[in-house]
């Protein structure tokens, strides 16, 4: 038998299911974090039900493609309780959604969640009242502590269907119909519910939560903070991160501790010297595989994390949709589309994903392409501020701008050529938060342990796969089939192929390879700047490759793929013929 | 045609040749046979609606009134037919013929409430003023406006929403954008951003200009 948990997007029923499951699905503080369904077992009592985490919803009537998947759980047989997640501060719009539930005839639970900030603002519920006139019961809690959670579980499982004491409701049929006349009709019968259920005295004014959130919307003071978010940024995850943090791990942590050791170990007890040019040669999983995934991008990953996670929790990013409405514009897009987009800059595969949250599917063709073209991944973004650090801020802006000429030329050029609609922009803002340790830790802790299993396998399988070919003398035939691109083209030692290859697997991959190639000292500062551009513009990583597939199509997938990777040369190419022209003219731009 | 709706077409052509300054009697007359089908002129005299002199047509007291009335229900008709339920011109011009005829004075004075006291018909031709509009002025408050019309820091309540497309209000209504609602506005540009209860929205302004809310004096 399965618990649903059901609620308006953005009300908690993560923070639930998690303290239901004692499993940790992503927790962020904005509409959309959860776009798929997650799957959990919760003990209530005796009894063990497997729950049910859904994405956010505001009606039961199937608009948008979350709608449709809720309803889809809920249309099954095998429900023991429905536990529908409210914020308290907001409950006009969750009992939109109870009327339509109590339809359903399921044994159901209100959960009036974020109850301390709705009495921060001066909203008092008569929680007895309410449950009578609904005929469910109606529990208070403070999922981020804990609060109330036992009472909840209780709960469900008394559970039981709904009889509401609502004259009208028995034949309200909201379930059926949601044409203007009955979403008034509902919207009423709201109202007179609340009407002696709910209490609002005058809140205190002026919080400086809702400053905050202010401030970041309005063009003259939220430039500049987006701009000093990026600095932060770069300075934490690209100079500390990237510069620091990698030197301390490749250099000291591997390069005098664990190669040393495992070098000496193998060497000593390893006598076949293919096995041990396996583990650690050139193309050694050890040398290269391991200390790329753990020395390289794992510093990196981490920093990004836990900076990404403060930004989610605080509520910044949907605020930036504000700010950036009109350039997606531009694009065949609306503001919407930067929660996609930023959450790309972790990574790609989940944003793919969170493309589902756009309204049409233009709108998702046009952000899965832009995802796989212009918009680097965590890990590839700390390997390229790492990189470019090392030359000047003047070499990363330039990064920076060409990326996103590159995106915004390609998303009008695709807006004109993808058919279908825009749709409008209306994006609802979730209020400035204070992030809690707590949830970061635990999130960068889960993001970091799903980032080993998916990325440290294919590293390894990079690895081996760069071993073989280099034994089979194969490596030699591959850089010299692709040396007119590479060498020719974007002006690049033949050894940068190794780098393209893996990128095939990964980006961040890639990146890591021109990392050691620059470190090493084979790449010039335009060489650098070329390499970083064509890296970050490249296919997509194998992962997102198949998510791509799984939401938008083989064919769609497929030419994405081919049109970036085409494009990525291309942009490069032009880079590097213009950089070395001006530089001959003697004017260095880098 | 009745009596009545021929009497009030001749006395709306009769307004409609005095805003192009056309006051000659034989014309006004002959357009007015073409239209309503019947040679009404000398009638229309006869119950002291319009008299003649020296060859040009004017309207008597009673008559003016009566076709400021009549115009203004037809101009206001035009306006509630493009405007809220977005029928094109061409339609417009017939069914607006219609519709005129129908409207009692409250309805035309809630119409006209409504619409925020339009001062032009879709045609651009001016709207005559009505006892609604003379009350606005003093009461600036009851005026619908879009949403779009407001200021930072202002305030207004929901009037209604113009639907364009089905799932686009179904969006805004389970935002809580629904009549009735209290909303406040915190900015306008680069996007409108509003408070409704204790939801934040933001919307594009093509989305603002289609949310009709009545102004709120006061606090914010």
């Amino acid at each position: 038998m399965n618990i649903v948990l059901v609620g308006n997007p953005n009300v908690g029923k993560s923070v639930i299911f998690n303290a239901f499951t004692g499993s940790y699905v992503t927790v962020s503080n904005y509409p959309g974090t959860t776009v798929d369904v997650s799957k959990g077992i919760g003990k209530f009592g005796i009894q063990k039900f497997s729950v049910i985490d859904t994405p956010g919803i505001n009606s039961l009537t199937p608009h948008s493609e979350d709608e449709k998947v809720t309803k889809d759980i809920l249309s099954k047989s095998d429900i023991a309780a429905i536990v529908q997640v409210a914020d308290s501060k907001n409950l006009k719009r969750s009992l939109a959604l109870t009327l339509q539930l109590i339809e359903l005839k399921i044994p159901m639970v209100l959960n009036l969640n974020m109850s301390d900030e709705a009495r921060e603002r001066g909203i008092r519920i008569d929680v007895k009242r309410l449950s009578e006139k609904l005929g469910i019961d109606v529990v208070r809690t403070v999922a981020i502590t804990g609060d109330g959670i036992a009472r909840l579980k209780d709960a469900v499982v008394r559970a039981k269907v709904p009889s509401p004491k609502i004259p009208d409701l028995n034949n309200a049929a909201f379930l059926k119909s949601s044409d203007l006349v009955t979403l008034n009709r509902r919207s009423r019968m709201v109202n007179s519910i609340l009407g002696d259920c709910l209490n609002v005295s005058r809140p205190s004014k002026n919080k400086l939560s809702e400053t905050i959130g202010r401030i970041t919307t309005r063009p003259i003071t939220g430039v500049p903070i987006l701009f000093l978010v990026l600095i932060a940024m770069y300075l934490f995850v690209g100079k500390f991160a990237a510069g620091k943090g990698v030197d301390f791990f490749e250099n000291t942590v591997f390069g005098k501790m664990i190669n040393p050791f495992f070098i000496n170990v193998i060497n000593k007890y390893i006598g076949i010297s293919l096995v041990r040019d396996f583990l650690i040669g050139d193309y050694g999983i050890i040398t290269m595989a391991v200390t790329y995934a753990f020395a390289i991008i794992f510093p990196i990953v981490t920093a990004f994390f836990l900076f990404f996670g403060i930004l989610e929790d605080s509520g910044y990013l949907p605020r930036l949709s504000v700010l950036s409405d009109r350039i997606f514009k531009t694009m065949g897009l609306n503001g919407r589309a930067i929660l996609p987009m930023v959450l790309g800059l972790g990574c790609g595969t989940m944003a793919t994903l969170t493309a589902r949250i756009l309204d049409t599917k233009k709108e998702r063709i046009l952000v899965t392409l832009l995802l796989t073209l212009a918009i680097p991944c965590s890990a590839q973004l700390g390997v390229v501020m790492g990189m470019l650090s090392s030359l000047s801020v003047k070499a990363f802006l330039l990064w920076v701008t060409i990326l996103l000429a590159v995106m915004i030329m390609v998303g009008f050029g695709a807006s004109k050529l993808v058919r279908g609609a825009r749709s409008p922009f209306i994006q609802e803002i979730p209020p400035i938060r204070m992030p809690q340790l707590k949830n970061i830790s635990i999130k960068t802790f889960a993001r970091l342990k799903w980032y080993l299993k998916e990325a440290v396998p294919l590293f390894v399988l990079g690895t081996v796969l760069l071993f073989a070919c280099d034994r089979l003398g194969l490596l030699k035939v591959i850089e010299n089939i692709f040396s007119p691109l590479i060498v020719t083209l974007l002006g690049l030692p033949q050894k940068a192929t190794e780098a393209f290859i893996i990128g095939f697997l990964r980006r961040d991959y890639g990146a890591a390879g021109l990392y050691a190639l620059s470190k090493a000292g084979l790449l010039d500062s335009i060489q650098i700047l070329v390499s970083l551009v064509v890296i970050t513009l490249f296919v997509p990583c194998i992962a997102q490759f198949f998510v791509t597939i799984k939401e938008r199509g083989l064919k769609t997938a497929l030419v994405i793929s081919a049109f970036v990777f085409v494009s990525a040369f291309l942009v490069g190419g032009i880079l590097n013929f213009g950089l070395r022209y001006l530089l001959a003219q003697g004017i260095s731009v880098i | 045609m009745e009596k009545n709706k021929r009497r009030e077409e001749a006395l709306s052509i009769v307004w409609e040749d005095r805003e192009k300054k056309i006051y000659g009697a034989q014309a006004v007359r002959d357009k007015i046979s073409q239209k309503v089908e019947e040679d009404i002129f000398p009638e229309l005299i006869r119950e002291g609606y319009l008299a003649e002199e020296r060859g040009l047509v004017k309207f008597t007291t009673s008559g003016e009134a009566l076709a400021k009335d009549v115009i203004r229900r037809q101009r206001l008709a035009e306006r509630l037919l493009v405007d809220v339920l977005e029928i094109g011109r061409g339609e417009m011009d017939s069914a607006a013929c219609e519709f005129e005829h129908i409207l009692s004075k409250e309805v035309v004075e809630s119409i006209c409430t409504l619409l925020g006291h339009p001062t032009e018909c879709p045609h651009g031709l001016p709207i005559p003023r009505g006892e609604c509009c003379a009350k606005a002025k003093d009461l600036l408050e009851s005026i619908v406006i879009p949403l779009s019309k407001l200021e930072p820091g202002e305030a207004g309540r929901i009037v209604y929403v113009l639907t364009h497309e089905h799932p686009q209000l179904h969006k805004l209504m389970s935002l809580g954008i629904v009549p009735g609602a209290r909303i406040s506005v915190h900015q306008v540009s680069p996007s409108v951003v509003i408070q409704v209860e204790e939801t934040q929205v933001a919307l594009e302004e093509e989305i603002a200009k289609e949310v009709y809310i009545k102004r709120l004096r006061g606090t914010s």
